[in-house]
């Protein structure tokens, strides 16, 4: 079954293509990485993807259904849910706190006005989990805008995660990060549910042939290739275009 | 957080101690101002919460102006009984914030704060050249509550002030908690981070329809207190400087804290009345005590204190936690 799918999908910022005519499918709880050169366009689509913004044409479907005229809050409740290339949390709420508010927003509880947020065990119990899926549990009670930059990066995953979405978009989760950081995130995402469909757009080439089965490489905001790690690696075209100084690194 | 919630109530009850006993043995005129400033402690409320979602109104005052007028009109020309004429000021206002926030709203920030300002002046307008309501000239013999049935009588000033701090105490107290809940911490988490909101499912829209929308009903209900105060009604309610007082009211307390607001109005009203009676150009050194203030403490009086208490006793399971 196919989770997500984009058919000829164009956006432009005013005389720049950024997304030229881009038909991909994602199939349920495939792990595809999205990888191009800064600026070819891989946030834009993500974009497209989450709703941010709308294409000037073409359709986005999740599980057959066009999705094309939803925001990013209506795709976000039917289970489309991204993380940030930039850190983009609640800088004043502690982890357990941003967690809870991500949960009690999934399961609707946020129009009570009545009785403490403290009193929603369930919603408690959830953040906590997702706390501990990305190691985050030390730092429960820590404010978000007091904790280390790769925590904070982590902390970004988690409230995507809280939605428990079906289709799961990160971008560049790893951006910024130390070697030891970077190495935290991996086995974080590694570990991910196997059911949840991932797209990952990602700079480090390690990650990318570790984690995904399938990657795209975006070039001038269109598809230069799409394949197996090992086809897109031996590449003819992906080398010379993409990988031309970086390539050493495969 | 916690220990930040506990300075809050800490101050709270400290000011409504300090309200209830100054109230107590307080002579005519001190009521009166007593009574005036938990009045603008009520208003300070209603902008505060919206606040809370990240909204600032210029125009407050037309909101407190719905109500002054609804409930003024509603007695005196349609001779209704008080209390329904300020149940139906409170909806009045309620209603009003709904309308407005349908369109004013969906475009945020400066957007907001000029619809607000230009839709107050308007109104400010509007109700200077209305014959119904005398004009510039305004109406008086406006009643009060009628509360004999429960040996009440509000025409006592002390017995008015008394109800002024108590209705504020329970605005106050419903406001602290609508801000804790599940509700609360989403306004709370929109100011902080809209976007992410959104992002996470969240109709931020809707969210700040709902705050405004209370809020109104909140001014209104200040503005009803207000004209049963003074018994007089004039456009002069409706008039930029009252948006601009409950402004700095809220903002020389600590916007955002909620507290800060009715100890911000009380400030305002006692120095007010402190300085237009013993000093000559008057407002000239209410400016220079809010610029020392704002100066000294950015955050208001309440933020001030906060940010102290902070410092003196960092939460536990905040410290050393950075790799
Ligand atoms: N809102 C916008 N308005 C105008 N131009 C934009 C906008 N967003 C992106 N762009 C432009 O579109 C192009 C693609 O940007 P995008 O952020 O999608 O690239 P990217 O592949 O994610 O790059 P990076 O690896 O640096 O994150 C860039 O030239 C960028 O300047
Ligand atoms: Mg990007």
């Amino acid at each position: 079954m196919i989770a997500l799918e984009t058919r000829a999908l164009v956006k432009s910022f005013g005389a720049i293509a950024v997304t030229q005519s881009v038909s991909l499918a994602f199939e349920a709880g495939s792990r595809t990485a999205l990888i191009g050169p800064n600026g070819a366009g891989k946030t834009t689509y993500f974009n497209l993807l989450a709703g941010n913004l709308r294409p000037d044409s073409g359709a986005v479907l999740l599980e057959g259904r066009d999705v094309t005229k939803l925001d990013a809050t209506s795709r976000a409740r039917i289970g489309v849910s991204r993380s940030f290339q930039r850190n983009n949390l609640f800088p004043e709420l502690t982890v357990r706190e941003n967690l809870a508010l991500a949960c009690a927003l999934r399961a609707g509880k946020t129009t009570r006005f009545w009785r403490p947020m403290r009193g929603l065990k369930d919603v408690a119990g959830e953040a906590a989990e997702v706390a501990a899926q990305v190691g985050l549990t030390d730092v429960l009670d820590t404010p978000a805008r007091a904790m280390s930059y790769g925590s904070q990066r982590q902390l970004e995953v988690a409230l995507a995660l809280a939605l428990k979405p079906r289709v799961l978009l990160l971008d560049e989760p790893t951006s910024g990060m130390s070697p030891q950081e970077t190495a935290l995130m991996r086995g974080l995402i590694g570990r991910l549910p196997r059911a949840l469909t991932i797209v990952i757009i990602e700079h480090d080439m390690d990650i990318v042939l570790d984690f995904a089965d399938h990657i795209v490489v975006l070039d001038y905001g269109k598809v230069l290739d799409q394949g197996a790690p090992a086809a897109i690696r031996a590449s003819q075209v992906v080398r010379e275009r993409y990988l031309g100084e970086g390539g050493a690194r495969l | 957080m916690a220990s930040g919630n506990l300075v809050r109530g800490l101050a709270g009850v400290a000011l409504l101690a300090g309200a209830l006993t100054g109230q107590r043995f307080a002579g005519f005129f001190a009521q009166e101002l007593i009574a005036e400033a938990a009045i603008l402690g009520i208003f300070t409320l209603s902008l505060d919460f919206l606040a809370t979602c990240g909204l600032v109104s210029l125009g407050h005052a037309g909101l407190l102006g719905v109500g002054a007028y609804l409930f003024a009109g509603l007695t005196v020309l349609s001779g209704l009984p008080p209390a329904f004429a300020l149940a139906a000021a409170i909806a009045g206002g309620a209603l009003a914030a709904f309308v407005v926030g349908l369109f004013a709203i969906r475009a945020q920030g400066a957007f907001f704060i000029m619809v607000t300002l230009a839709l107050a002046e308007m109104f400010y307008a509007f109700v200077f050249r209305n014959r119904a309501f005398n004009g510039a000239d305004g109406m008086g013999g406006i009643p009060r509550l009628d509360l004999s049935r429960i040996g009440v009588d509000l025409n006592d000033p002390q017995a008015f002030s008394l109800a002024a701090i108590c209705v504020c105490a329970a605005v106050w107290l419903l406001l602290e908690l609508v801000c804790a809940s599940p509700f609360g911490r989403a306004l709370d988490a929109i100011r902080q981070n809209p976007h992410r909101v959104a992002a996470l499912g969240g109709r931020v829209y809707l969210y700040r329809l709902a705050a405004f929308t209370s809020s109104g009903a909140l001014a209104a209900l200040a503005g009803a207190l207000k004209v049963q105060h003074t018994n007089f009604l004039s456009p002069d309610l409706v008039s930029w400087f009252v948006s601009g007082d409950v402004l700095i009211a809220t903002v020389i307390g600590g916007l955002g804290t909620l507290v800060g607001g009715p100890l911000g109005a009380a400030i305002l009203v006692f120095l007010k009345d402190a300085l237009s009676s013993n000093v000559g150009h008057w407002y000239l050194f209410l400016g220079a005590v809010f610029a020392f203030v704002a100066l000294a403490m950015p955050r208001g009086v309440v933020g001030f204190l906060l940010a102290f208490f902070a410092r003196r006793s960092p939460p536990a399971g905040n410290t050393g936690d950075a790799p």
